[in-house]
């Protein structure tokens, strides 16, 4: 079958390799139907998350249709339309148990690394690297799941392949941050990075009663969207003072709830962004949390800041003194998928909840190196390249 | 030695090197990075109890233990200890004699409670291998990967 491989920094192939086989009896076997590329792919193809070896199978943000299964699966049967959670999680641990679906105890084959890095191991993901378990990703014709039970959601009927594929990583990443950050009806919210999860993330923060949201992205074609789809506020931080903004927008309170959507890869336009860069490409810190530090700057006081985007590991200059002062509450998550996909697939069927127009460039999995060069080089507009391995 | 065996033999050592490497870089402490996985020295290390906590109400030991850990034998003692708050039974072994515990046989326990954890708590221990691949070009940064993940399963503060 045809994949796309990561091969080098910067570099992907499509490649002919194996097809998928049941290896757990709790495995199902998906035929892929749409496959996205996501903003934390990026990292893994600028070399900052170092774990990934030539001719691994990329992508995480699928749906399909399962064509086997194996014999532990209970509750899912062939021909069903699935979209498939991301991170893989066992649904058995205690982790599981409390809905913390990224900390699985037992979805990452690769613990080593991972206690190394954090002191802890966190569950696994498709096509993400050996970090987190090394499993070949679902841009492909087919992908292995693990735990087909749990990590499987059957598509209603009514909601198609294109808006239900966001179900499977951008939308539920987006419901973790606002649910795990507090987000309470009446509240602002302020969210940082406008690709698919920081959209999301401000449409969700709407569902759950947030009185106003406001966006925050450089990207002319992104704020656009916010505005006609999500129906949120933007900031243009090249043109403005993003704090005052907010402190102008808020009554000098700043936002209750600010959530980082943007990640290690964070653009600024001034000295700060500068300082950044250096220090990350000389690996004097591994990250750049450019738009964490404006989150906490900003928020109210006694507010809430959550990061959403992936970091690896070090980051420098983090203002802590303002963490601690403030009596901000902070966290932080992958994604719990199996917490919140049936409730997006619910508001997706209820036409609350619309992700097609994240698809901004749809095409077959052959031109996926086009693809990730227009996601990367934010070019012609590009959202997100969404692939169709099948046709 | 023809290029094809100095080749083969630059790949092995250069998957040993990577193996070793994250064993390595689990040991060091240094200012700010890594703090949480440094090791303690190795007459400490060859004492401590390696634990696992498993959501159930009771495992069973002597002959009743988990296979993985079976296998060990007398070699290993076992306790069990039922963790706090419903967070189900706290799994802990380590070598009976402290000459046993060496790196290598520490890395095997640590494989063998993650296993038994995932058979008592799933029914089945996840397999990754075999799986869709493209082109593994021989390259001395690919074998480090792949002797780090290979080692990976035996490796971290467990």
């Amino acid at each position: 079958m045809k994949a796309l491989t990561w091969t080098g920094v910067n570099q992907l192939s499509v490649e002919d390799v194996a097809e998928p086989t049941l290896l757990n009896g709790h495995d199902v076997i998906v035929k892929v139907r749409r496959t996205t590329t996501c903003g934390s792919d990026l990292h893994l193809l600028s070399g900052y998350i170092p774990f990934m070896r030539a001719g691994d199978v990329i992508g995480h943000e699928f749906m399909g249709e399962i064509v086997e299964v194996g014999p532990a699966v209970r509750h899912r049967a062939v021909g069903d339309r699935v979209v498939v959670s991301s991170f893989v999680a066992c649904g058995s641990c205690w982790y599981c148990a409390q809905e913390l679906y990224s900390l699985c105890d037992n979805a990452n084959p690769n613990p080593g690394i991972t206690e190394g890095l954090w002191g802890q191991a966190i569950g696994g993901c498709l096509g993400y690297s050996h970090a987190v378990g090394g499993y070949a990703g679902s841009h492909a014709e087919y992908i292995r799941v693990p735990y087909g039970d749990g990590s499987t959601f059957v598509v209603p009927d009514g909601v198609s392949d294109d808006r239900a594929l966001f179900a499977s990583d951008a939308a539920p990443t987006a419901f973790t941050g606002v649910d795990l950050a507090g987000v309470r009806p009446g509240d602002t919210v302020a969210v940082w990075g406008a690709g698919g999860v920081g959209q999301l993330a401000a449409r969700i923060s709407e569902l759950v009663g947030a009185e106003r949201v406001v966006v925050i992205d450089r990207l002319p074609d992104r704020l656009q969207q916010v505005r006609e789809v999500i129906g949120a506020e933007t900031i243009d931080y090249t043109s403005t003072d993003v704090a005052a903004e907010l402190r102008e927008l808020t009554g000098g309170r700043g936002p209750d709830v600010c959530i980082e959507a943007v990640g290690m890869e964070a653009h600024s336009p001034g000295p700060q962004g500068v300082y950044d860069q250096v220090k990350q490409q000389l690996r004097l810190q591994t990250d750049r949390p450019t738009a964490v530090r404006e989150a906490i700057m900003s928020c109210r006081k006694g507010g809430s800041v959550f990061v959403l985007g992936v970091f690896a590991e070090m980051v420098d200059k983090f203002p802590l003194g303002a963490l601690m002062n403030k009596s901000l509450r902070f966290g932080g998550a992958q994604v719990h998928g199996p917490r919140y996909i049936p409730r997006i697939l619910e508001h997706m069927a209820a036409g609350a909840l619309v992700t097609e127009h994240l698809a901004t460039h749809v095409m077959p999995l052959d031109e996926a190196p086009h693809g990730y060069e227009l996601f990367k080089e934010k070019q012609d507009g590009c959202v997100r390249a969404v692939f169709t391995p099948n046709g | 030695m023809a290029t094809s065996s100095l080749l083969s033999r630059i790949s092995e050592v250069a998957s040993s090197a990577g193996g070793a490497l994250l064993g390595r870089a689990q040991s060091l402490r240094l200012p700010g990075v890594g703090t949480a996985s440094a090791k303690d020295s190795p007459e400490v290390a060859a004492r401590r109890w390696r634990a696992v906590t498993v959501l159930t109400d009771r495992i069973g030991t002597g002959p009743d233990l988990p296979a993985p850990l079976a296998a060990f034998g007398d070699r290993i003692e076992v306790r069990t200890t039922p963790a706090p708050a419903g967070k189900g039974t706290e799994l802990a072994a380590r070598f009976t004699a402290p000459a046993d515990a060496t790196d290598e046989r520490v890395g095997k326990l640590r494989e063998a409670l993650r296993q038994a954890k995932q058979l008592i708590e799933t029914g089945e221990v996840l397999r990754i291998e075999p799986q869709p691949e493209g082109r593994r070009p021989e390259t001395p940064q690919g074998r480090v990967l792949e002797g780090a993940a290979a080692r990976a399963p035996k490796e971290g503060v467990l």
